[in-house]
């Protein structure tokens, strides 16, 4: 088989090859690793690529499949994890040269469950440092670059996992979401990115950004991808204390294809707030899609999102200030600038400020709740904006220059504040050829339904099928 | 209760002084603009009516 068309393939149709052996995890090790080779001077999607463990773990994989210990649909497929999960013996750097010789003594649970799955780490992906940013800048591992066009940003923090998905270096790769990091990636690379409701996978054993606003998840390149990866790294933690005891469904259930029935409202403040036409009109054409197929579409009122920057900006700031407060003080001076003012600038949030932006919290949770007893999912776009250029400050909506952070958060920092499920799905291509995302948010716990969605309108359409030009 | 007032130049300095935060001119300068931000946001944050609103922040010691 064609080592591109391995690299491309989905985690989903590579494990049927794997498992019936018309594939081995050793060709697909091998594939992954030259075109990470072609494509990784443009890139930069990896702080540390494990060339040798991963080939040494594909050929035991091989063997193990051989000798009839299939392990189930990750079983020899490669995974790229986010630079701040921890995995045993190898560094961990959250992005940041202070803890370039950090080597975490255990994995975490994420990295637990995937090799437990039988799935081989690639290796460890660039990121925003600690986090911290929406862009995909990183000054101390290089810069991450859209496979689109490399002179646009990644979207972050979780950059590297979008890159790498999206150029065909990693089938499964995860982010870390606090106030978008895994659906801005994924919009603005054209993968698809899952934030899980809050609680749902383990945060044990990742550097956290903000505690009460981190969700990890994953970064694939098909809605099948996101469910098979769930079926693997959902589940209860007792070693996180978010961690929520729920039943966990088999995700890939929701795969049928079918929305008929299903209710999704339009927020008619998504589209008051700054948003760039052409996004507007692929976004409006997808949710058409989806009525055409079955779907009850109507639009609905949400107030609170006027909010969502203030709350969510007081809440993470605070907390990552906290967080990180001792590295400020000792290792400041190693900051990315821009990392080191915002972690500072947060010490100037009062602890007042802080609860009143919790309570104003619970009112956008209660109102999120009221919404969906009305519809079943919340649609939009995920970007107000298409790729901005590396290291720009401020970028066109429309008629409309804002900042970048504001904008690439302006649509997913809602999500994290109520913790509900959210997803990006590609919908579309810019004039430019950039990609466009699609943002379905549902109820706390029900993937299902936001997997139903996303995979129907996904199979109704080819833009996941678009390859970059690399 | 906290001002309302956008943070002063000289209050940035005295309040950066008390939490040990130094650094270059252009350093403080660039903070400075990002500490005001932060009060700006502070101020939306205390114009939202919150009458009734609890912060969901109980402790519940655990049972396990």
């Amino acid at each position: 088989m064609d080592a591109l068309e391995i690299c491309y393939m989905s985690a989903g149709d590579l494990s049927k090859l794997v498992q019936s052996k018309e594939v081995s995890p050793v060709e697909i090790i091998d594939a992954h690793l030259a075109r990470i080779e072609e494509t990784e001077p443009v890139l930069n999607s990896f702080i540390t690529l494990l060339a040798e463990e991963s080939r040494a773990a594909a050929r035991q994989a091989e063997k193990d499949i051989q000798a009839g210990r299939y392990k189930g649909p990750l079983h020899g497929i490669p995974v790229g994890l986010k630079d701040l999960y921890n995995t045993a013996g190898v560094r961990t750097t959250s992005g940041s040269k202070i803890f370039d010789t950090f080597i975490p003594a255990e994995d975490c649970t994420v990295a637990a469950k995937f090799h437990q799955a039988g799935a081989i780490l690639l290796g460890k992906l660039n990121m925003h440092q600690f986090a911290y940013g929406p862009t995909g800048e990183n000054p101390d591992y290089g810069h991450m670059h859209n496979p689109w066009n490399p002179e646009m940003v990644t979207g972050g923090s979780s950059g590297g996992s979008g890159s790498a998905a999206a150029a065909g270096q990693c089938t499964i790769t995860t982010g870390s979401d606090t106030g978008g990091s895994i659906r801005i990636p994924a919009a603005l690379c054209g993968i698809v990115g899952l934030k899980p409701t809050y609680g749902l996978v383990s945060r044990w054993g990742l550097t956290a950004l903000s505690w009460s606003l981190d969700h990890p998840g994953p970064m694939v390149r098909t809605v099948e991808d996101a469910a098979i990866t769930m079926n693997v790294i959902a589940g209860y933690d007792p070693r996180d204390i978010a961690s929520a005891k729920v039943d966990i469904p088999d995700y890939t259930t929701a795969l049928t294809g079918d929305v008929r029935g299903l209710r999704i409202g339009m927020p008619k403040e998504y589209f008051e707030a700054p948003l760039d036409p052409q996004v507007r009109k692929a976004v409006l054409d997808a949710v058409s899609l989806l009525e055409s197929m079955g779907a009850e579409v109507k639009e609905v009122s949400f107030p609170m999102f006027n909010e969502s920057q203030a709350i969510s900006s007081t809440v993470l700031m605070a907390e990552a200030s906290a967080y990180h407060r001792d590295l400020l003080e000792k290792d400041g001076h190693r900051l990315y600038e821009p990392v080191r003012q915002r972690l500072e600038a947060g010490l100037f949030i009062s602890a007042a400020d802080y609860l009143r932006a919790q309570q104003a919290r619970a009112m956008l949770d209660a109102e999120g709740r009221r919404l969906l007893d009305d519809v079943d999912l919340l649609a939009g776009p995920t970007e107000p904006v298409t790729a901005p250029e590396l290291l720009a400050s401020r970028v066109m909506a429309g008629e409309q220059e804002i900042g970048v952070v504001g904008a690439l958060t302006q649509y997913t920092r809602p999500y994290n504040i109520n913790g509900f499920p959210a997803i990006s799905v590609p919908c579309g291509f810019s004039e430019s050829g950039m990609p466009i995302g699609l943002q379905l948010a549902g109820k706390p716990f029900d993937e299902l339904t936001v997997l139903r969605a996303a995979h129907a309108y996904e199979q109704a359409t080819d833009w996941h099928t678009r390859r970059p030009p690399l | 209760m906290a001002s309302e007032q956008p943070l002063s130049r000289e209050d940035f300095d005295r309040m950066a002084k008390l939490m040990g935060i130094s650094g270059e001119p252009a350093y403080l300068d660039e903070l400075y603009s990002q500490a005001r931000g932060v009060f700006i946001s502070a101020k939306s944050i205390r114009d939202i009516d919150v009458t009734g609103a609890e912060p969901d922040m109980a402790f519940i010691p655990k049972t396990d």
